[in-house]
């Protein structure tokens, strides 16, 4: 199937070849700038935007990403929102800073909305054939496909698992990229020069349950939380586009595990069959057996893929085990003691690039207007495929007018601390966003993200509806943050007594926001009911939350500072390679990735602290 | 890396015999014509006799010894010559050999850098060889070598890993809570707590003592002008070096003498008398022994109890004193004003204790101005006048982790006294007293402290950034802020530990150095 939209004659400009989270946010940026034409060439018979893991959109350090391509103009916002079922706040108890929105998704919604928003790009074209080959170089490439040859002068590659990918269940195996799908073994020669990890990396799902064949009676229910803001910040905060549904918690138990440790043979990940690295921490069922003898009760959380499927994913087994050893875990566990099974698990392991070729706009460097987002880079999740894609999508575009890169700095995104990552070391593990992997937690927050990405969307020079929204956005927070640190209200204010708020002596709202602790944004919230204003929900709780954080990212960046310093330094990299007191190993490191400053070197893996002490003393 | 040379031993006075060390690579032809010897038949670590020649003519007979690279101290190809230790020939020889040769004298520290780069010494390594190089104190020389074989190194990387282990648990509260469960997380937390807390607080007994104290330890004799300080200090000292004379006010400043006391290096130091002067200089001399006195080590008040006032009383409640001496002892009215004195302080609950009051065979005084630990208390001394820390301020460990100064608690305390005439006997209370001094420099030896200022300095901003992060930590209310403030205290190991040097930190280091080492 092919669907040409554009302008003149359909040279592409860019072509974003995969159609799954990374595809579809590049497309999307990219359609975005005028007198582009963008096409995405994918695999013919699966929609766009395709959810073949978990159902849903969002989690820990997960969310704020959503939100930050949200606020850069990119779509995974929007079509969360507008297929959602079930809304969440994560880490609720543990702070602002780590909080995260979740949304379970109906994945065939999701899927048709996403080939229902990109229909309206004008100058998008859909092109669903397999890609036969692909020559050429830098603004003059060919992609050959069934039907036509196109050209394209910046291509995109988000190819997720199909580098080589390989399925297992039980001992039963076959090509391709996921279920359903055939391997794409067709750009073998283009790839050629290009260095895939030595280690492959494999990835797995779970069995899929039936609906009506779950007790659900005893089991712990999860509603949808009504209070939780949708990503987009154009949707009404607390609109909801489809009626939602819940989730439930089950447990593992001893029979589950025993099932699973007495067919230890037959896991192809145990057995030799699969030799690939998985996730540390997104581990099978299997690998929680054996790496964890004795504990047996792990959480498994059932969540609905869809009102039109009767399908649900069990969330915490995935597992790569034969069909019947499957059916006999699945049925040992509470709630699922009769359920069916309507799709087996499987694990598949592909070929990953190896990263540290690519530079922070994620081309590779030995072949400009080549670049690679999503799961081909070695990260697992939608969101980080996503963020990924947007990255490499608006660069294409900028790259080819001529202006200056996109890239996100990792002290204000996790997009930014994510492409760092990639690019400067060699993975050994899939890699996933945690809000462990980032410096500055306090400060890259989702209340703040329209804060944090305007200064990237300006930028682009894009002029939409969203540019409007993040321009009021920051000009009511400055106005709004200024009147509230320096209006002082005396302690028997009005405002004070009707809330039983008592402060010593006269006091900024600021500061009495501050002491409220815990409850900020309910305060802010009162104070504007209170004065008559209805403000935007969003901004009155950045409001909160950023005089809440403000004294502590302070002090933090204080103390940062000294260790900065340091890491700004630029290096001479001749120095450090005609250095005698370098091992071999260190200097081929940092040959490949050549790091600018002190701080990127020390980012990579596997130099050692003589190395970094040696370097340390000789900066200029 | 160019070649390098300097004098590798003590070259301000002129000494038997000068260790000259030449450290590079590939530089034997460049000098080879100054030496008799052909150097690229030399066999690493045999000993040579040879002679230095300029243009023909014999500069200096020296043993020469060749340590080939990378056995050698910092890796490199070193010489070492042992010249004759004249100043003028070890510069003759050094300007010898660097001249026109691509050798060139090297900067501070130079030598110790090259080993470091080249992973012969690690930075706390180097850290201990400055310490031991510049050692006053035995206890000084010990520490440098102990830093020197790594065991300090030990202790702190114990510090970063239980630092890591407790970090890690609070992340997993963030990212992989569903996977731990509350329960587990919250027992992961506490427990990794306390034992980063055990260890921080661990390193910090061991700094809590100015360093100073330690590795030049000062003896300030003070009180009011022509009290007999002066006589004391040449008393002391077995000389006559500050002048004394019966003129009240004579010595204005402070003097300065190196006292040995059982292998150590002590500042014997002389104040200008403590009495309100309309004398500018004087004003100056009375301002700088008050600042002396508080930095002290060991604070010797010399008292002649005739001429006594208010001024020393409000002196001896404000200071704690090691010694009191009360001079004079053979003129009239000597016992009656001691005992009035005595008694009023007594009164202020400052009670003396006279030294040679004490059974012979137990140790004299220290007890006064440390904390008594548990295990020998009882026996000996007069415990009634030893000031007890109170048990509270040192949560955690034994007892001998407690904190080494003086006790808080200005009501009970205690000092112990002399009475002497210095002017017409020896009463032998120079033994007396250097036996004092011995004594709670050993005691203040028991608490293992660091001498290492950068480790000081860094162990004190750590303890201080803990605090606070316990504050918050035990205020659980926003566990990300929680988590910043551990970041905070990260910063602060990895600086201690050299994994992160920001900066100034190894600048720091090699400027301390001595040329040629």
């Amino acid at each position: 199937m092919i669907v040409l939209r554009g302008t003149g004659k359909l040279m592409f400009d860019v072509v974003v070849i995969g159609g799954g989270h990374a595809g579809v946010e590049a497309a999307n940026i990219a359609s975005q700038f005028q007198n582009l034409n963008v096409a995405i060439i994918t695999l013919p018979g699966v929609g766009l935007a395709s959810a073949p893991c978990n159902p849903s959109v969002g989690g820990v350090g997960k969310g704020q990403v959503v939100r930050e391509l949200d606020a850069l103009g990119g779509i995974m916002g929007k079509l969360a929102d507008i297929s959602g079922i079930q809304f969440r706040t994560l880490n609720e108890s543990k702070g602002h800073a780590v909080r995260s929105t979740r949304i379970q998704i109906d994945k065939l919604k999701y899927s048709e909305n996403a080939e229902l928003l990109m229909s309206q790009y004008s100058n998008l074209s859909i092109i669903k054939e397999e890609v036969k080959n692909i020559s050429g170089e830098n603004n003059n490439f060919l992609v050959e496909t069934k039907s036509s040859t196109w050209n394209a002068k910046k291509i995109i590659f988000t190819v997720g698992t199909f580098l080589n990918g390989k399925l297992h269940t039980g001992a039963v195996t076959r090509a391709g990229g996921r279920v359903g799908c055939d391997a794409t073994d067709s750009l073998v020669d283009f790839f050629k020069d290009i260095n895939t990890l030595t280690a492959r990396f494999k990835t797995g799902t779970p069995a899929r349950l039936k609906n009506t064949s779950i007790d659900y009676e005893s089991l712990e229910e999860q509603p949808s939380d009504a209070s939780v803001s949708t990503f987009h910040v154009l949707h009404g905060t607390n609109q909801r586009f489809l009626s939602q549904k819940s989730c439930f918690l089950t447990y593992t138990n001893e029979k589950t595990m025993k099932i699973i440790r007495e067919n230890k043979e037959k896991s192809p990940m145990f057995n030799g069959q699969i030799n690939a690295v998985g996730a540390r921490y997104c581990p099978s069922i299997e690998d929680k057996a054996y790496r964890y003898p004795d504990k047996n009760i792990h959480h498994v959380f059932l969540e609905p893929e869809s009102h039109e499927l009767s399908t649900v994913y069990p969330s915490g087994i995935s597992s790569s085990l034969p069909k019947e050893v499957q059916a006999e875990m699945v049925n040992s566990i509470p709630g699922l003691e009769k359920a069916e099974i309507e799709e087996f698990g499987y694990a598949v392991e592909y070929d990953v690039l190896d990263t540290t070729q690519l530079d922070y706009t994620l081309q590779l460097r030995s072949k400009p207007g080549v670049y690679f987002a999503g799961q081909v880079n070695g990260t697992s999740g939608y969101e980080e495929a996503a963020g990924q894609g947007f990255i490499a999508g608006a660069n294409a575009c900028l790259s080819l007018k001529e202006k200056e890169p996109l890239i996100l700095s990792r002290n204000d995104s996790y997009i930014g601390v994510m492409i760092e990552d990639l690019v400067s070391n060699v993975r050994d593990e899939p890699y996933r966003l945690f809000t462990a992997r980032s410096e500055n937690r306090l400060y890259i927050r989702e209340d703040n993200t329209c804060l944090r990405m305007f200064p990237y969307r300006k930028k682009l020079e894009l002029d939409n509806q969203i540019d409007a929204y993040l321009n009021r956005f920051g000009e009511l927070f400055s106005f709004w943050k200024t009147f509230l640190e320096t209006t002082f209200i005396n302690p028997n204010d009005r405002f004070l007594m009707l809330y039983d708020m008592k402060v010593p002596r006269r006091t900024s709202l600021a500061d009495i926001i501050r002491q409220q602790k815990g409850l900020e944004i309910k305060t802010l919230q009162e104070f504007f009911v209170f004065i008559g204003i209805k403000e935007d929900q969003r901004l009155v709780e950045c409001l909160a939350i950023s005089i809440k954080y403000e004294g502590y990212i302070n002090k933090s960046t204080i103390a940062k500072e000294r260790v900065d310093r340091l890491n700004k330094k630029k290096l001479d990299l001749d120095e450090i390679f005609n250095s005698e007191n370098i091992s071999f190993e260190c200097k081929a490191r940092i040959k490949k990735i050549r790091p600018e400053t002190f701080g990127q070197l020390k980012q990579i893996q596997g130099v050692r602290q003589a190395t970094l002490t040696v370097i340390a003393s000789n900066l200029k | 890396m160019s070649t390098i040379i300097a004098c590798s031993t003590g070259h301000t006075t002129n000494s038997a015999i000068a260790v000259i060390r030449v450290s590079g690579k590939n530089y034997f032809d460049s000098i080879n014509k100054f030496f008799s010897i052909n150097l690229s038949k030399l066999k690493p670590r045999y000993a040579y006799f040879c002679k230095i020649i300029e243009n023909s003519e014999v500069v200096d007979e020296i043993v020469l010894t060749f340590f080939k690279g990378p056995h050698s101290y910092n890796g490199e190809d070193i010489l070492e010559l042992s010249v004759h230790g004249n100043r003028l020939n070890i510069k003759r020889i050094i300007d010898l050999l660097s001249s026109n040769t691509g050798i060139r004298i090297a900067k501070p520290g130079e030598f110790s850098l090259r080993a470091l780069n080249n992973k012969k010494l690690t930075l706390s390594e180097v850290e201990g060889l400055d310490l031991l190089l510049n050692a006053n104190t035995i206890f000084s020389l010990k520490q440098g070598f102990s830093l020197l074989s790594g065991q300090l190194k030990k202790d702190f990387n114990d510090l970063y890993d239980i630092y890591l282990k407790h970090r890690s648990s609070v992340e997993i509260g963030f990212d992989f809570l569903d996977d731990l469960g509350e329960e587990q997380f919250q027992k992961e937390i506490n427990n990794s707590f306390n034992g980063l807390k055990n260890i921080i607080f661990k390193l910090h007994s061991k700094v809590k003592n100015q360093r100073e104290q330690l590795i030049r330890p000062d003896i300030v004799l003070y009180g009011l002008p022509n009290a007999g300080k002066s006589t004391l200090f040449n008393y002391l000292l077995k000389d006559e070096r500050a002048i004394t004379s019966n003129i009240a006010g004579t010595t204005r400043d402070f003097i300065k003498e190196d006292l040995y006391i059982s292998g150590n290096i002590y500042s014997l130091i002389d104040t200008a008398g403590l009495r309100v002067s309309n004398d500018e200089i004087e004003s100056i001399g009375v301002k700088k022994a008050l600042e002396l006195t508080k930095d002290a080590f060991f604070r010797i008040m010399v008292i002649n109890p005739l001429e006594f006032n208010n001024d020393l009383i409000n002196q001896m409640k404000s200071n704690s004193i090691d010694l009191v001496v009360f001079t004079h002892n053979k003129n009239k009215g000597f016992d009656n004003s001691l005992s009035k004195i005595l008694k009023r302080l007594r009164d202020d609950n400052i009670v003396g204790t006279k030294l040679n009051e004490h059974p012979s065979s137990a140790p004299i005084g220290p007890q006064k101005t440390g904390p008594i630990e548990p295990s020998d208390s009882a026996p000996i001394g007069p415990q009634k006048t030893g000031p007890i820390e109170p048990n509270d301020s040192a949560p955690i460990g034994p007892q001998i982790n407690g904190p080494i100064e003086p006790a808080k608690n200005p009501f009970n305390r205690g000092f112990s006294y002399i009475c002497c005439d210095l002017l017409s006997d020896d009463q032998g209370i120079d033994h007396s007293i250097f036996n004092l001094v011995k004594d709670k420099f050993e005691r203040n030896l028991n608490f293992d402290p660091i001498l290492i200022e950068r480790h000081c300095d860094s162990i004190k901003v750590i303890y201080n950034q803990f605090l606070e992060y316990e504050e918050s930590f035990e205020n659980l209310e926003d566990l990300a802020i929680v988590a910043s403030e551990l970041n905070i205290l990260g910063d602060c190991i990895s600086e201690l530990i050299g994994i992160v040097s920001p900066d100034d930190v190894l600048q720091n280091i090699f400027k301390n150095f001595c040329i040629g080492k």
